[in-house]
């Protein structure tokens, strides 16, 4: 049974990487976001390579982790392979932890390229092993919270890349300014300090700094339990939203759709 | 009710799939209006209908697309999957309307992840795979992508994928449409043949002759609704008394003469020419229409008698299926 339902996973999974991480989006929001992002931050500004570092490591894993798990199931909706998964003997929890496993996966091999690199062309140093195994603990739940998220914008039954799209956008973006990514905690002042906290990619960066600087505004361990609060908490919403839009996705969408079309020829 | 339960009891083990109550709404729209049926084991049912009947979406809530709405109940081999779908979908596999394949897979990658999501060892998904791809002439096309195929190379690929599972109930939503007339058999046959083997089979379809030379009964729906369930054969039956007269007048006639006509028969020009109207008492309709004609010197030139086809008595039911409702309305 158990067997059975991890092989449907896998199978689901390699198949969202195989199809659709050549997708525009995937590449755009993925890929090219975080590195010129990164370059625009960097250039002509004196950040020290520690903090280049982090922050990079950073908002790679959040990127690219929300990069395909939005896209999947508007994407299928469209192209109907929707209905031959809704139809074949697949539970809503496989489908999305299919998407999830999918976006880590995807998420987690980018980054651990990007950090490998960096250690070995800029010798970024850590303050022991243990450090280096925390922060690739810390980069794997971030690409499983990254993954939540791109999956919670997709409850909206809509089969357009570009509706979810922009969503996701509004969310990533201010997540990632009051985190404590371009401006160190310690600088911030403590009201704002405050907002940062209402971003999972603040416990990420906060955890970060530690494995590579020593010099952390939390608890390592409360980073880490926020990190798990996060994926909890969205692992739930996740779960009640699709619940409840999934099997309208084939039959809304076309019906909007059609009203708008009926709209328009009035 | 106590009846049907008693029934049941007794037929269970017959009974491939039984829906009860089914309904979907889309908005304002009843697409299916409480439809019920059964379907034996080893039986060809056609569901056929105009366009926009609800055939699709009857398939649709059947096979756990579309949620079940209201006291809505299904029923496969006497088992209730009406609040556990997922389970029992083994049982069922799926031709859809379009093709719902992974179109940036190919071939083999679809039948792959196909197999193994029902749970296929891989050797064993290999085995079939090659079997049926070899048997819907489709092995050379094994490593192209699922998007560059055409309609009726997909139309085949969708049926390799819903028999690569072996299950008992097939259903197929209009395996033929769009397939030039030598696949048409060909899929036909190979319909027939799985019935052979003792598949249960749910096929819908426009084609009153495709239903009427393969299913041992027709569901007729119109509207959302399920009008008739009958076999091919009383359903003609049926009609049997119904004939279509055709009859052509020579020369011009006047619009008095016109006139007099339209009390005996409903004057409907075909496209040769002849005026066609049906009867459910042809005797006394000839006997009449000549005694007018005489009378009032009209011509009559020609004149058939054709028994009523599947497809007159498909029409003819939609058609009163229409006035009955707008007799309603009114
Ligand atoms: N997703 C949807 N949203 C809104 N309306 C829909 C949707 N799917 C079907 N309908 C409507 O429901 C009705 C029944 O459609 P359905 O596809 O079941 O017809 P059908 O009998 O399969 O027709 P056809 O022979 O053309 O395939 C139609 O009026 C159709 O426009
Ligand atoms: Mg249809």
């Amino acid at each position: 049974m158990i067997q059975d339902s991890l092989t449907r996973i896998w199978l689901l999974s390699k198949k969202n990487i195989t199809l659709y991480i050549k997708k525009g989006p995937v590449l755009i929001f993925g890929l090219m976001f975080p590195f010129f992002m990164t370059l625009s931050w960097v250039i002509g500004r004196k950040i020290s390579l520690n903090l280049v570092f982090i922050g990079i490591i950073a908002m790679t894993s959040f990127f690219t982790a929300t990069a395909i798990s939005p896209v999947v199931l508007p994407i299928e909706t469209r192209e109907k392979s929707l209905e031959r998964i809704l139809s074949s003997p697949i539970s809503l929890n496989e489908i999305l932890i299919g998407i999830i496993l999918a976006s880590t996966l995807y998420s987690l091999f980018i980054t651990s390229i990007i950090t490998i690199i960096f250690v070995l062309i800029f010798s970024v140093g850590f303050n022991s092993l243990i450090t280096i195994f925390l922060m690739f603990f810390g980069i794997g739940l971030m690409s499983i919270l990254g993954s939540l998220l791109g999956l919670l914008v997709a409850a909206n039954p809509t089969d357009m890349t570009s509706d979810v799209m922009i969503i996701m956008n509004l969310i990533k973006f201010p997540l990632l300014f009051i985190s404590g990514i371009f401006v160190p905690l310690q600088m911030m002042p403590f009201n704002l300090v405050f907002i940062s906290f209402l971003s999972p990619i603040t416990f990420l960066t906060d955890l970060l700094r530690f494995c590579v600087e020593g010099n952390n505004f939390f608890l390592v361990q409360f980073d880490i339990l926020m990190l798990i609060f996060w994926i909890i908490s969205l692992s739930i919403v996740n779960y009640i939203l699709h619940k409840k839009t999934m099997p309208k996705r084939l039959s809304e969408t076309a019906s909007k759709k059609k009203m708008m079309m009926k709209k328009n020829m009035r | 009710m106590i009846e049907i339960s008693q029934n049941q009891n007794l037929i269970t083990e017959l009974v491939a799939i039984k829906v009860i109550n089914l309904i979907k709404r889309f908005g304002s729209l009843v697409a299916v209006n409480d439809v019920s049926f059964e379907i034996n084991q080893g039986e060809i049912v056609g569901i056929l209908g105009p366009n926009g009947a609800g055939k699709t979406t009857t398939i649709r809530l059947l096979t756990g697309v579309f949620q079940l709405e209201n006291n809505a109940k299904i029923e496969i081999f006497g088992d209730d999957i009406t609040h556990n779908p997922t389970k029992y979908k083994k049982n069922f596999g799926i031709v859809p309307e379009i093709s719902n394949a992974f179109s940036d897979y190919s071939v083999w990658q679809n039948l792959m992840f196909s197999g193994g999501i029902y749970g296929i060892s891989k050797d064993e998904i290999e085995k079939r795979s090659k079997k049926l791809l070899t048997q819907f002439n489709l092995i050379d096309k094994m490593y192209f992508k699922t998007k560059t195929l055409s309609k009726g190379l997909k139309q085949r690929l969708n049926l390799c994928l819903a028999l690569l599972h072996d299950p008992p109930i097939l259903i197929l939503d209009e395996p033929t449409s769009g397939l030039d007339p030598i696949s048409v058999n060909l899929m036909r046959n190979r319909i027939l043949k799985l019935k052979e083997e003792g598949k249960t089979i749910l096929i819908t379809t426009h084609d009153m002759r495709e239903a009427q030379n393969m299913c041992d009964r027709i569901l007729i729906m119109n509207k959302g609704k399920i009008i008739a369930d009958e076999s091919p054969d009383t359903l003609r039956e049926q009609f049997k008394s119904t004939s279509t007269i055709l009859f052509k007048i020579d020369g011009v006639i006047s619009s008095e003469q016109e006139r007099i006509l339209s009390k005996i028969v409903k004057l409907v020009k075909d496209k040769n020419g002849y005026y066609v109207f049906s009867s459910t008492n042809a005797l006394r309709d000839i006997s009449n229409l000549f005694q007018t004609s005489k009378e009032n010197d009209i011509k009559i030139s020609d004149l058939k008698i054709k028994e009523t086809s599947l497809e007159e008595v498909f029409i003819h039911l939609i058609k009163d299926d229409l006035t009955s409702e707008e007799g309603m309305a009114k």
